[in-house]
C-alpha cells in the first residue's frame, strides 16, 4: 500500500508544467494532497497558480495519464482545488533556480512584487503588472537591461 | 563589453559559439541585421495577437474563449518584450516601430496578410502556422548567437508547444465531426495550406548572412521540409486533404514531395499588398489608437509616483 502510495506521489511529481518544460508541477507547488485508497483509486488536489490559467485542462489530462500509468491504479480523480491560494512561496528553491537559470523568470521574496534578475542579481522594476500568462508581470533589470519575467502573487 | 578587431574576429567569435550582449561593441551590419529579424517578430506577434483577439467573441464556449483569449496575452506579452530588446539594440526606438508598423512601412509575417474567413480559419491557422513558427523558432532558438533575443526565444518556443497541443485538439473535434464540419475545415485547410508553406520564406540566398551570423540555423528549405515531413502524414492521418494535386510520396528516399511553389503571393506579402494587409494595417492602428487612454492614464500614475518618489517595491 505504501509502495502504491509513494509510486502514485512520484507520478504527480513528474509532470511537468506545459508551459515550462522541465519543470514539474510540484516544483510550481501546484500539488496540494494526494490520496490513494485501499481499492488503488486515486485523487489528487491541485491548487491553480491562477483559476483563469488556460494550462488547468492540460495538467488535468497529464496527471491523469501520468497516475493512470501506475501499476495498481483504479480510477483517477485529479481535482482544482480553491483552498489553499496558491502564492509564489509554494515554488520549491530547485523551482526557483529552474525558473531562473532555464527561463530568465524570476520568483519575488515574500510580501514583495519584484524579483531580482537572473542575470545579475539586481531587484528589478515592474513595466507591466501582465506578461504573457495571468501569472507572470514583465519587469526590466535596472542595471543589466534585461527583460525579466517576474511571477506574480 | 566586449569589442573585436574586425568582422573576421567578430565572425570567428560567433563560429565558436560565442553569445553578443547589448553592451558589446557588435559589428553595425550584425546589429542591423539581428534588429531587423526581432522587429520583425515582434510585428508579426503583434498582428497574430490582433487576429486572435477577433475570434473571442465568435469561439464556440467558455473553454475555446479562454484559449484565445491566453493565446492573445501571451503574443501582445511577447510583442512587448521583443519590441523591449529590439528598441534596446539602438536602431529604431519602440515608438518608431509601430510608427511603422501602422503606416505599412514595415514588415509581419505573411500568414497575417490573409483573411481568417470562418472560425475553422482559426483552427487551422492555431494548427499549421503555429506549428510552422514553432518549427521556425526552435530553429533560431538552437543557434541564436544574440542573448536577450535567446532567452526570450526559450519562453516563446516553450509557449508555442502549448499553444500546439491545443490546435491538436481543435482539429481533433473537426475531425470526429459531422461531414458539415469535416467541409468546413477543408475549406479552411484550402486556404492556410500554401499561405504556411510560404511560412519559411522564400528560395535561401547563396549566402546567407542570417546563418552566417547564428541568427538562423536551418535554411528556409530545411525548415519548409521539416514541416511537409511531418503535417502531410498528419492532415491526411485526420481524413483531411492537402490542397496539392502534385503532392506525392518518394517510395525510395521515403518522403513527401509537394508540386511546384508559387512565389507571388508570398512577395505581394513583403510589400504588404496581400489579400487582407491593408484592413489588417487599419485594424491595428485602430487598436493602438483606441488603447490611446489607458497609457495617458498609466502615464499620469508614474508621473505621480514619481512626484511623491513613491514607487511599488
Amino acid at each position: 500500500m505504501n509502495d502504491l502510495a509513494s509510486a502514485v506521489g512520484n507520478a504527480v511529481a513528474s509532470v511537468d508544467d506545459p508551459e515550462y518544460p522541465g519543470i514539474s508541477i510540484a516544483d510550481l507547488g501546484l500539488v496540494c494532497d494526494v490520496r490513494v485508497d485501499n481499492a488503488g483509486s486515486v485523487e489528487v488536489d491541485l491548487v491553480p497558480t491562477f483559476v483563469g490559467c488556460p494550462a488547468l485542462e492540460l495538467i488535468r489530462t497529464d496527471v491523469s495519464r501520468a497516475v493512470g500509468a501506475v501499476a495498481g491504479v483504479g480510477k483517477v480523480d485529479v481535482r482544482f482545488v480553491d483552498r489553499p491560494v496558491w502564492t509564489p512561496e509554494r515554488i520549491t528553491s530547485a523551482g526557483r533556480a529552474a525558473l531562473a537559470r532555464e527561463f530568465t523568470v524570476s520568483v519575488p521574496s515574500p510580501g514583495r512584487i519584484s524579483g531580482r534578475c537572473p542575470r545579475c542579481g539586481a531587484d528589478t522594476e515592474e513595466l507591466s503588472a501582465f506578461g504573457p500568462s495571468p501569472c507572470r508581470a514583465i519587469h526590466r533589470c535596472p542595471t543589466c537591461g534585461e527583460p525579466v519575467e517576474v511571477v506574480r502573487r | 563589453m566586449r569589442s573585436w578587431s574586425g568582422m573576421a574576429d567578430f565572425e570567428a567569435f560567433l563560429e565558436e559559439g560565442g553569445m553578443v550582449e547589448p553592451g558589446d561593441a557588435m559589428p553595425e551590419e550584425y546589429r542591423r541585421a539581428v534588429f531587423r529579424f526581432i522587429e520583425l517578430h515582434a510585428n508579426s506577434e503583434l498582428m497574430g495577437a490582433l487576429t486572435e483577439r477577433d475570434w473571442i467573441p465568435m469561439a464556440p464556449g467558455v473553454r475555446r474563449k479562454q484559449i484565445l483569449m491566453a493565446k492573445t496575452q501571451d503574443e501582445l506579452g511577447h510583442a512587448h518584450l521583443l519590441y523591449m530588446v529590439a528598441a534596446d539594440m539602438g536602431v529604431k526606438s519602440r515608438d518608431q516601430m509601430l510608427e511603422d508598423l501602422f503606416s505599412g512601412r514595415s514588415r509581419f509575417h505573411n500568414v497575417f496578410h490573409y483573411q481568417a474567413v470562418t472560425y475553422a480559419d482559426q483552427v487551422a491557422i492555431a494548427y499549421l502556422v503555429d506549428a510552422g513558427a514553432l518549427i521556425n523558432q526552435q530553429a533560431v532558438f538552437k543557434n541564436c548567437s544574440y542573448g536577450p533575443y535567446k532567452r526570450i526565444l526559450r519562453r516563446i518556443v516553450a509557449e508555442e508547444g502549448f499553444h500546439m497541443r491545443h490546435g491538436e485538439e481543435m482539429v481533433l473535434r473537426f475531425a470526429e465531426g459531422s461531414p458539415t464540419q469535416k467541409a468546413m475545415f477543408q475549406e479552411a485547410l484550402d486556404r492556410w495550406w500554401w499561405p504556411t508553406v510560404h511560412m519559411f520564406g522564400p528560395p535561401s540566398k547563396p549566402d546567407d548572412l542570417l546563418l552566417r551570423w547564428h541568427i538562423k540555423s536551418d535554411t528556409n528549405e530545411v525548415l519548409r521540409d521539416r514541416f511537409v515531413q511531418k503535417f502531410v502524414p498528419l492532415v491526411q492521418g485526420y481524413g483531411f486533404t492537402v490542397p496539392d494535386p502534385d503532392l506525392r510520396y518518394d517510395h525510395e528516399q521515403r518522403r513527401w514531395e509537394i508540386g511546384e511553389i508559387d512565389w507571388e503571393p508570398l512577395q505581394a506579402t513583403f510589400d504588404n499588398l496581400g489579400p487582407d494587409s491593408g484592413r489588417r494595417i487599419e485594424t491595428a492602428l485602430a487598436a493602438w489608437n483606441q488603447s490611446a487612454w489607458v497609457r495617458e492614464g498609466l502615464d499620469q500614475v508614474a508621473a505621480l509616483h514619481a512626484a511623491t518618489g513613491d514607487r511599488a517595491a
